[in-house]
């Protein structure tokens, strides 16, 4: 807050001066090529042509973005909108400000040995599932499908996946939760041949929600300074990750000299932005109001433990990206 | 000399050998498995050289293990991101932050509980039970409520929860140690007409050195386990615990074990170094060598 | 700021009540005993109220202990499903199975002394180690149910109490070993009656150790997969959520659980050693 408070101050007496201003953002994971886009914006010095001192947190699996934004620890974060929506109803009043991933990259990847060709076939099956608030889409879908995920009878068996596919590898799960752009080439990569999967898209079934998106403080937006700082940071976030796009492959090496483990590949985060070119292809930023309102009907339709109880009012505003896209 | 190294090589050694064929044992499912999906048979001979390169293999054989700690010790300048040392070092940090900062609890609270009776009775049950709270679970919490407070730096979540594990063993052993002596050395004290405070400078600080020592071990160890703790799920980004975190994530079991014994590798250097503090502090006390 | 100033001088009468109970003939007593701590309890959560009430600390920061008791009160099978799935399935059963090897293998090399010496030293290094890192290469091998978190348990209680146990063993004098010898006893006699009641103080000093370690290793393992009952999972889920009051329940029942265990371990421990002069009050 007290950050803030004096990076609005500063605007205010600079009155556009070449004043640097201040933004943390808070990333929903590791560093990997998922956030290409804001690293690309640092390292290529669009954030600098803009006057802005982004600062990128990396997260990690006992991170909540909600929470280290309603902490202070960061200006805007990028969550998933089901999260988003449901931190909101918790008292955290996110809005969602910028949407640069188009469609969803979640799917569920099954074994074919088990059986499974289609939705319908996942009765008494064993499906694994991340945890941590990306539990939302599946429930939803369950729900729609009619499958109980208390383990009962006739329904499927939920297991909490770690952070990565093993379950599937040690025939653990039936199916695993994987994304396009990045567990679904770990089976690949351990050796199972693509004919032996069957993958279900969340795109494909009707059933996908909103993903990274950038999130920020409902009562923060009422302050002009602020929107004028989040306008330049969406502009330059998107110049990134349209950069991104158009090269992957040096958008994957600056990911990779900003991965502070060092533990990341090359040839993951290679792999990982060509996939994530393809659902951030199409965004230009906006949100598609028509997306958010299925993504809201999906997770209220969650049966008898819905995701969010009601439909949020003022969950998203087109403010920033209307004067960032002009 | 030979009687202490030779039953520690062969214990090393059966280990060793159990470990291979573990190796063999567990890793030979997935060549079966690849070779039904292949529509081929492998014989017994085939099978077990396929179990000593895999790239992500059950339980990867020792020299596997060793190659990868290799190649991220001395395949990197220790600059380098992708070094151990690099990690090693961070982790390192962390620990005797934290390790620091539990000796500073420890002893500080001990030096209370013993002075003030209203202490003993109130904190110690407490002390007691915070040490069976499991740590994990207050981690994210710990990193938010001092993010809260303005606290940016990553390293002051991770030094608390390593001072947090860290401090109990001091604690207790220097309670017991300002308690050691006995009653005709206090009143010896008395006799001289030693005030309360000399009486603690003079005796029973000196007193409680040995116990003080002997904690350190457990403490260090501690910290060890609190640093690593902590940056595997508080989003933590250096660090040894942070690779197995990527290396458990990214499917890279190689990555997971080289960082499992660079730790342990850490824990045998932090040993060693409080035993040789603790050594060099009992000779220039006048102690036994 | 009412709440922050009643909460303060809440703590500063409370304290005064606990030094003159502490100073008095009251507080030698068995109730004294009691009250001091619990009062000294009370005080930390009364005081954790008024900061929480007084500078309007956010609940998914950090909820009021008042809305803690509330998720406890509202939700009791939730938290007794995740109590069993975690704590009595796999922290009691790695703990039986850790220590049970742990015994059984300090009693196989107990009568070679060469692999006695090698084990000791390396038992030392790995007690010391941050096992806890075990814990995804295990749930890999056992799956995500609670067999792997009791393998993880198994694991981290072993080396205290198998050093322990060693050290324990040749805790008994010569003098006393020379007694049984000249009363003929044979090797299992005198390992029955003298070698392993002299080997039970070093023994309940693993276990004590075990019993904290316990709890951490079946709750790490779960961060790791786990089915969607248990403690670790809720804990992780709920930060996931938001759902603060449920986790910092979580946190109560395991440190509820915790030092039950612990204290369980200890009345054992009276009651089987009670010549040694640290149970002698």
């Amino acid at each position: 807050m007290k950050k803030f408070l004096t990076g609005a101050l500063f605007a205010a007496m600079a009155a556009g001066a070449a004043q640097a201003e201040d933004v943390t953002l808070q990333l929903k994971w590791v560093t990997q090529a998922q956030f290409a886009g804001y690293y690309v914006a640092k390292d290529k010095g669009f954030y600098e042509e803009e006057g802005l001192n982004v600062t990128i947190k990396p997260g990690g699996p006992d991170l909540a973005p909600p929470q280290v934004i309603a902490g202070g620890g960061a200006d805007v974060i990028v969550e998933w909108m089901p999260a988003a929506l449901a931190a909101r109803e918790k008292g955290v009043p996110l809005v969602n400000i910028a949407q640069p991933f188009a469609s969803s990259g979640m799917m569920l990847t099954c074994l074919k040995e088990t059986g499974i060709q289609s939705p319908a076939d996942f009765a008494d099956k064993t499906l694994g599932v991340w945890f941590f608030g990306n539990e939302y889409p599946f429930l939803s879908w369950m729900s729609q499908l009619g499958l109980a995920t208390d383990g009962s009878p006739g329904g499927v068996t939920v297991l909490k996946q770690g952070f990565n596919v093993d379950p599937l590898l040690q025939k653990q799960a039936a199916c695993v939760s994987t994304m396009t752009y990045n567990e679904y080439w770990q089976v690949i990569d351990a050796g199972i041949s693509p004919d032996d999967l069957v993958t279900f898209k969340y795109e494909d079934q009707g059933v996908a929600t909103l993903e990274d998106g950038l999130y920020v403080l409902e009562d923060r937006l009422a302050d002009p300074a602020f929107q004028e700082t989040m306008v330049k940071f969406v502009r330059a976030s998107m110049k990134g990750w349209k950069y991104a796009e158009a090269n992957p492959d040096e958008a994957a090496m600056i990911v990779l000299e900003n991965d502070e483990t060092g533990a990341q590949t090359e040839n993951h985060q290679k792999r990982m932005m060509g996939e994530i070119a393809k659902l951030t292809a199409g965004s230009n930023g906006a949100l598609d109001v028509a997306a958010a309102e299925r993504t809201v009907a999906s997770l209220l339709s969650g049966g008898s433990d819905p995701v969010i109880s009601k439909a949020p009012e003022g969950a998203w505003t087109s403010a920033i990206t209307d004067k960032a896209l002009q | 000399m030979r009687e202490k190294v030779l039953p520690v090589l062969s214990v090393l050694g059966i280990i060793v050998v159990i470990w291979y064929a573990a190796a063999v044992w567990m890793n030979s499912t997935w060549v079966y498995d690849q070779a039904e999906r292949a529509g081929t048979t492998v014989s017994f001979a085939e099978m077990v050289p396929q179990t000593m390169a895999q790239d992500r293999p059950l339980l990867p054989p020792p020299h596997q293990v060793v190659k990868e700690l290799w190649k991220g010790v001395a395949g990197q300048a220790v600059t380098s991101k992708r070094s151990l040392v690099y990690h090693g070092f961070v982790t390192f940090r962390g620990t005797m932050m934290g390790f620091a900062l539990g000796i500073v609890m420890g002893v500080a609270l001990a030096v209370s509980i013993v002075r003030f009776r209203v202490m003993d009775m109130s904190v110690m049950p407490w002390a007691i039970i915070s040490q069976t709270i499991p740590i994990v679970a207050l981690a994210p919490m710990i990193l938010t409520v001092s993010n809260q407070l303005g606290i940016d730096n990553r390293e002051v979540p991770k030094a608390i929860i390593s001072a947090y594990l860290s401090f109990f063993p001091v604690l207790v052993s220097m309670v017991k140690g300002l308690r050691s002596p006995d009653a005709m050395q206090l009143d010896l004290l008395r006799t001289y007409n030693a005030s309360e405070s000399e009486t603690f400078w003079k005796l029973r600080l000196p007193a409680s050195m040995p116990y003080f020592f002997a904690s350190l071990k457990v403490a260090v160890a501690a910290a060890l386990i609190g640093t690593i703790v902590g940056e595997l799920p508080t989003g933590a980004i250096e660090g040894l615990g942070a690779r197995m975190l990527i290396g458990s994530q990214f499917g890279e079991p190689l990555i997971m074990w080289a960082a499992l014994f660079a730790s342990a590798i850490l824990a045998g250097m932090l040993i060693v170094l409080v035993g040789t503090v603790e050594q060099v502090a009992r000779r220039r006390m006048g102690g036994p060598a | 700021m009412i709440w922050l100033g009643g909460a303060i001088l809440f703590w500063l009468a409370a304290w005064a009540v606990n030094a003159s109970v502490a100073g008095s003939a009251a507080g030698r007593s068995r109730a004294g005993r009691v009250f001091v701590p619990l009062l000294f309890g009370i005080t930390v959560l009364v005081l954790w109220e008024g900061v929480v009430r007084g500078f309007g600390v956010q609940p998914v920061i950090l909820p009021a202990p008042s809305a803690i008791w509330a998720r406890i009160v509202a939700s009791p099978e939730v938290l007794w499903a995740d109590f069993v799935q975690t704590v009595v399935k796999g922290a009691l059963t790695g703990f039986v199975m850790g220590v049970g090897a742990a015994f059984a293998m300090a009693i196989a090399i107990d009568r070679v002394p060469f692999l006695q010496r090698g084990l000791l030293p390396i038992g030392n290094f790995v007690a010391a180690l941050p096992i806890v890192g075990l814990a995804p290469i295990l749930v890999m091998w056992f799956g995500f149910d609670w067999q792997s978190k009791a393998a993880v348990v198994l694991v981290m209680v072993f080396f205290p109490v198998l050093v322990n146990l060693v050290a324990g063993l040749q805790a008994s004098e010569r003098m006393q070993r020379d007694l049984m010898a000249t009363w003929g006893a044979g090797y299992w006699q005198a390992l029955v009656k003298l070698r392993l009641p002299a080997a039970m103080p070093f023994f309940f000093n693993g276990l004590k150790i075990a019993t904290t370690l316990a709890l951490i290793g079946a709750i790490v393992a779960e961060f790791f997969g786990s089915p969607i009952v248990g403690m670790g999972f809720r804990i992780s889920t709920e930060v996931g959520r938001l759902g603060l009051d449920m986790v910092w329940a979580e946190i109560a029942v395991a440190a509820l659980a915790g030092s039950v265990f612990y204290g369980a371990v200890s009345v054992v421990e009276r009651w089987v050693t009670f010549w040694h002069p640290a149970q002698r009050h």
